[in-house]
């Protein structure tokens, strides 16, 4: 099998994450352009605590498409995505939830863009960067700025046709 | 009207809930379920007047759902909101039995486009 071209853009992505915003996080506050984050595999000591969501694409086009978030930018999502005030707690489960429908969203649309046959994997959420399975290499990074703090939008896909990658996996503190 | 509303995010749920309500749809009764399975089994129970179902959800996935009322004989109104809104998705969409599908992201103006005579405002 030879590698697949990726045919959404930059461009397609951007416009796709400020969709999202505008249209299911209730906020007036734009997601903006951003330098690239020093984005750390740890929460605690090691770094900033953040929160990934990913979705894997398995078939014609193999690629995992992930979404980063700070871990206040992740609260605030979830807080604008369930309609909630800036004072309301959320709770571990509803953050995890809210995470992995953007990554939903974000990767259903991706995949649509793609050549099938493709299949798309449910979420996998988790409290630390997700990474990649081996293989797959960075095709679009996309790194932005939420009141002030970080969110990124990943697409890591196959350069050529082996080796074939399974699911995302934590990253190893 | 009764509609089921199956998604296995209960956030997507709550913007489901929160756009038909944008989109004039008041008064209506939900009833919420986690996969397809669920949805199959309040479809028996409840005799909606619409389901509004995800496509990817463990368990039983939307299109399975569908496929299971249909075979079933229930000829209830089904849509799929869900995050693939490819020309591919629509075509097995329909050919399954669907009524429409909307893609997320989604705004109310898409489900008044959806929704316009299954539903009342």
């Amino acid at each position: 099998m030879t590698s697949t071209p990726f045919l959404a853009t930059r461009e397609d992505l951007e416009l796709l994450i400020g969709e999202v915003w505008a249209s299911h996080v209730d906020d007036i506050d734009g997601l903006q352009p951003a330098p690239p984050h020093a984005w750390l595999s740890a929460a605690g000591d090691r770094g900033e605590p953040c929160w990934s969501g990913a979705v894997s694409v398995t078939g014609n086009w193999r690629a995992m498409i992930a979404v980063d978030l700070a871990d206040p930018s992740a609260r605030a999502l979830a807080r604008g995505m369930l309609g909630l005030d800036e004072s309301e707690e959320i709770d571990r489960g509803d953050l995890g939830d809210a995470v992995g429908e953007l990554a939903n969203i974000v990767g259903g649309n991706v995949k649509s863009l793609m050549p099938g046959p493709n299949d798309l994997s449910l979420p996998l959420v988790a409290n630390t960067l997700l990474e990649g399975a081996a293989g797959l290499h960075p095709h679009v990074i996309l790194d932005l700025a939420w009141r002030d703090a970080p969110v990124r939008v990943r697409v890591l896909a196959l350069r050529d046709s082996s080796p074939r990658p399974d699911s995302p996996t934590e990253a190893t503190p | 009207m009764k509609i089921v509303l199956a998604d296995d995010s209960r956030v997507m749920r709550q913007i489901v809930i929160r756009t038909l309500r944008q989109a004039g749809y008041t008064g209506h009764e939900i009833l919420e379920a986690e996969n397809g399975r669920e949805a199959v089994d309040l479809v028996h129970r409840e005799g909606p007047d619409l389901v509004l179902s995800d496509w990817n959800m463990p368990e039983m996935n939307g299109i399975d759902a569908l496929a299971t009322l249909r075979g079933a004989g229930y000829d209830v109104p089904f849509g799929f909101i869900t995050s693939e809104g490819s020309d591919g998705m629509r075509q097995r969409a329909t050919l399954a039995g669907a009524a429409f599908l909307i893609a997320k992201p989604f705004t109310p103006e898409s489900f008044q486009e959806a929704l316009a005579g299954l539903l009342d405002g």
